[in-house]
């Protein structure tokens, strides 16, 4: 017989071959996908068409009338282990499967051919995912709910309204918040003002974005190169929704009509609002890729390393720590042309996923979350508005600074500023995310700011192209 | 009787020999079997589909939605500024990464090889340690050290030079990681080439110093070619980890989760652009292509190193083409 011993050699050799042929699994595609079209659903802007509840049948009233394990994709923090085993015990029949995930694991899960019945999201991805034909329609379901009515619903809620992708704001119910909050307010750390010599912001009047940058470059506190306090904070990832909203004062928006193109240079206001914001980062007066913080901005405040920092209300839930306590006073949200306008720019729900094959179990599910205890922890948590109107009332109002969140925040609701409508062609992120990759090109010298907004919009519309292309062929 | 039964025995010899070769083939397929269908379902078939979504516009969508579009996503690749800048970077970072991670881990082994050191077998496990740290812990230990305003490295060189930023995590986010790489791997190669050196047969070292080699001579003409075929498999193994790098550099970077983890430029890895393009744009068609060009450009510096594998690595039994000694 021909036998040949394994030399080292040969086993070095094999071993490196084996590896190298490792490599090959980086060009694997990251998740499992279909090969085959999916099976055919319904799409998203259709009725239910099986299972449509009786408004007798109502999940107010009685318990579900089939038996459905509703794979719901979550976060743990923020629906217990005790509240599911609840749900289980109120609701027999009906059992909760929960998954944490993100956007991509969702997605890999349709493509896949085992979609999830309930996703948490934000309001910059609902016109894609109805674009993409995602979203249940839960018209129905809200029309003859006991728990989640329709004029209960929180202003927020119509970031989950649409009559189409790109004409979001009303029409039929497709998800709903968790809870919100108007996302432009501030918070002063008032040691910081303190020690800069300047006066806390009076908590009743607007500043003007001009204002702000003006105490930024106050607060903020140096030490030979070392910034030991940032004056402001926001949260650059959010920098479209941002520019999105400050246009909106001046009536203008970031996209073409049709949304088929971003326009960056061609506006002086928006170049003016880019300016703004790279001039904070420039100066050192907020994190910036060139100096980034280790952590996030809303601990960096915690910690006292941040004078003033722009959030919405849910901030104030965790805005006290031991170096804080005491020191914080909410602010109205600035203004960058005089008309005031405070909006949420994230609304963090949940919807039903179009290819759900148990509508009447998530509903359920949907419903008690939304509407029944989850619902009503979350209110008196404090870490933001209710969805529902009907709830406004158990935020919390006992302290002083809750008072005085609770009076800013009257404030803002007051202004009843509408939803911004986002691209339904691209991913939520996309816009933020290149902005932040070439800003600190620009912050080195290596490229001009009009260079950076150019590059930024060329490289969105292209993206916006594909989105198009392959939603409309 | 003894010629009639001759080739009745060969037969039946021959059936017995062909009968036990069969059931070394049958048993020989079994064994292999579990780990043919694992690499066939896990990889084989993951990478026909990945190819295959490389030649789409897929998008993480409904596959419906995406159509065939032959061999644009390598076209495009070749007109991609940024993938260019991110190739470049992390050639450069293989070159930095690579040797310094072969030259650090093969001196430590040599060191904890000798006999006469008090606390080996503590001091292999102490250096082992940063190897089973989980990569998340690992990248919050050393934002800890190498904050550019409130880190531990800056403030020390404060004392001396009060107000220092040195921008660790910004512009020197590369050197930075190179060091978290290299603490992070220590262990690893350092073990390897401790089973290496343990290898060496100590009547080749006491016949060197018996001819009168001193320490480095029997360092130069002994350890070190017998060494070679390890050094050139970590080597081959240093190369693709470095290409493939991802995890390191990402959450290193500022930013959260949602907003799409922005490496600094300095930092900007290949894999990073890879990873952009599929999760931020959701290019999962484009990004597909450019892991299977990573593919190639791996594929090709390692046949590269085995072509000089014949000027440097040494063998104790050398095998000629062919197979026989």
């Amino acid at each position: 017989m021909d036998s040949k011993t394994l030399s080292r050699r040969d086993f070095l050799r094999v071993s490196a071959l084996t590896a190298a042929g490792a490599a090959l699994a980086a060009c694997a595609p990251p998740a499992p996908e279909a090969t085959e079209a999916p099976a055919v659903e319904e799409p998203a802007v259709e009725e239910p068409a099986v299972e449509e509840p009786a408004a007798e049948e109502s999940a107010a009233e009685a318990p579900a009338p089939a038996e459905a394990n509703v794979v719901m994709m979550h976060q743990r923090n923020e629906l217990s282990e005790d509240e599911e085993a609840q749900f289980e015990a109120d609701y027999p029949g009906v059992t909760i499967e929960l998954i944490e995930g993100n956007d991509n694991e969702f997605l890999a899960r349709i493509a896949a051919g085992s979609p999830v019945d309930l996703r948490r999201t934000q309001a910059p991805a609902v016109p894609q995912f109805l674009n993409r034909e995602l979203m249940y329609d839960l018209t129905p379901y809200f029309e003859t709910s006991d728990v989640l009515k329709p004029d209960d619903l929180a202003p927020a809620n119509a970031y989950y309204m649409a009559n189409s992708p790109t004409a979001i704001g009303e029409g039929n119910i497709y998800g709903m918040c968790k809870d919100w909050s108007p996302d432009f307010t501030m918070w002063a750390f008032t040691d910081a003002f303190e020690e800069a010599g300047v006066d806390v912001p009076d908590d009743t009047a607007a500043l003007t974005y001009a204002e702000v940058a003006d105490l930024a470059e106050k607060l903020s506190v140096f030490e030979g190169d070392r910034v030991a306090r940032w004056g402001f904070a926001y949260a650059d990832s959010w920098i479209d929704r941002i520019w999105m909203s400050l246009l909106d004062e001046l009536g203008q928006s970031l996209y073409a009509e049709d949304y088929s193109s971003i326009n960056l240079t061609a506006n002086d206001d928006l170049k003016a609002m880019a300016q703004y914001f790279f001039d904070l980062a420039s100066n050192n007066f907020v994190a910036n890729p060139l100096n980034p913080t280790t952590s996030w901005i809303g601990d960096d405040f915690v910690r006292g390393l941040v004078g003033l920092i722009q959030y919405g209300y849910w901030f104030g839930g965790m805005a006290e720590s031991d170096v804080t306590a005491g020191k914080v006073v909410m602010l109205p949200a600035p203004t960058w042309s005089g008309e005031r306008l405070d909006r949420t720019i994230t609304a963090t729900g949940m919807f039903m996923v179009s290819k759900t094959e148990v509508p009447d179990g998530a509903w359920q599910v949907f419903e008690w979350y939304n509407g029944k205890e989850p619902a009503e922890a979350r209110a008196s948590s404090g870490w933001g508005v209710p969805a529902l109107k009907s709830m406004y009332d158990m935020m919390p109002n006992e302290t002083e600074f809750d008072q005085q969140k609770r009076r800013v925040l009257q404030g803002e609701l007051d202004l009843e500023t509408p939803p911004v409508q986002f691209n339904p062609f691209i991913g939520a992120e996309v816009v933020a995310n290149t902005w932040l990759l070439y800003l600190e090109q620009a912050l080195t010298g290596d490229m001009t700011l009009d260079d950076l907004l150019l590059t930024v919009e060329e490289e969105v519309n292209i993206a916006i192209e594909e989105g198009m292309e392959r939603t409309e062929g | 009787m003894a010629n009639t039964q001759q080739p009745g025995g060969k037969r039946a010899t021959r059936r017995k020999k062909s009968t036990r070769a069969r059931r070394r083939t049958i048993s020989f397929y079994l064994f292999v079997a579990p780990w043919l269908l694992g690499f066939v379902l896990l990889s084989v078939a993951p990478l026909c589909i990945g190819f295959f979504t490389s030649l789409t516009n897929y998008d993480g969508f409904d596959p419906a939605d995406s159509r065939f579009i032959g061999l644009n996503n390598y076209t495009r690749a070749f007109s991609d500024d940024r993938l260019f800048f991110s190739l470049g970077r992390t050639l450069l970072w293989g070159a930095i990464n690579t040797p310094l991670w072969l030259i650090v881990t093969f001196c430590m082994a040599l060191v904890l090889n000798q006999k006469g050191i008090k606390g080996r077998g503590f001091l292999r496990t102490l250096y082992y340690v940063p190897s089973i740290v989980p990569v998340v812990g690992v990248v919050w230990i050393w934002r800890i050290i190498l904050d550019n305003n409130f880190g531990l490295l800056n403030a020390t060189i404060s004392i001396f030079r009060p107000g220092t930023a040195l921008p660790f995590m910004s512009q020197y986010a590369l050197q930075s990681l190179s060091v978290i790489a290299l603490w992070t791997g220590l262990g690893s190669g350092m073990v390897i080439f401790l089973a290496g050196l343990q290898n060496i047969p100590e009547e080749l070292k006491e016949a060197a110093q018996i001819d009168g080699a001193n320490a480095l001579q029997l360092f130069r003409h002994v350890t070190l070619p017998i060494m070679t075929p390890v050094i050139f498999f970590q080597l081959v193994l240093g190369l693709i980890s470095a290409f493939q790098q991802l995890v390191l550099p990402m959450l290193l970077a500022p930013g959260q989760e949602g907003s799409g983890w922005n490496p600094p430029r300095s930092s900007y890895l290949y894999m990073i652009h890879a990873y952009r393009q599929l999760f931020v744009y959701q290019r999962y068609g484009y990004s597909t292509a450019a892991l299977w060009l990573l593919f190639v450009v791996i594929m090709a510096l390692t046949l590269l190193v085995f072509r000089t594998a014949r000027y440097w690595v040494f063998y104790e039994v050398e095998v000629e083409v062919g197979g026989q000694p």
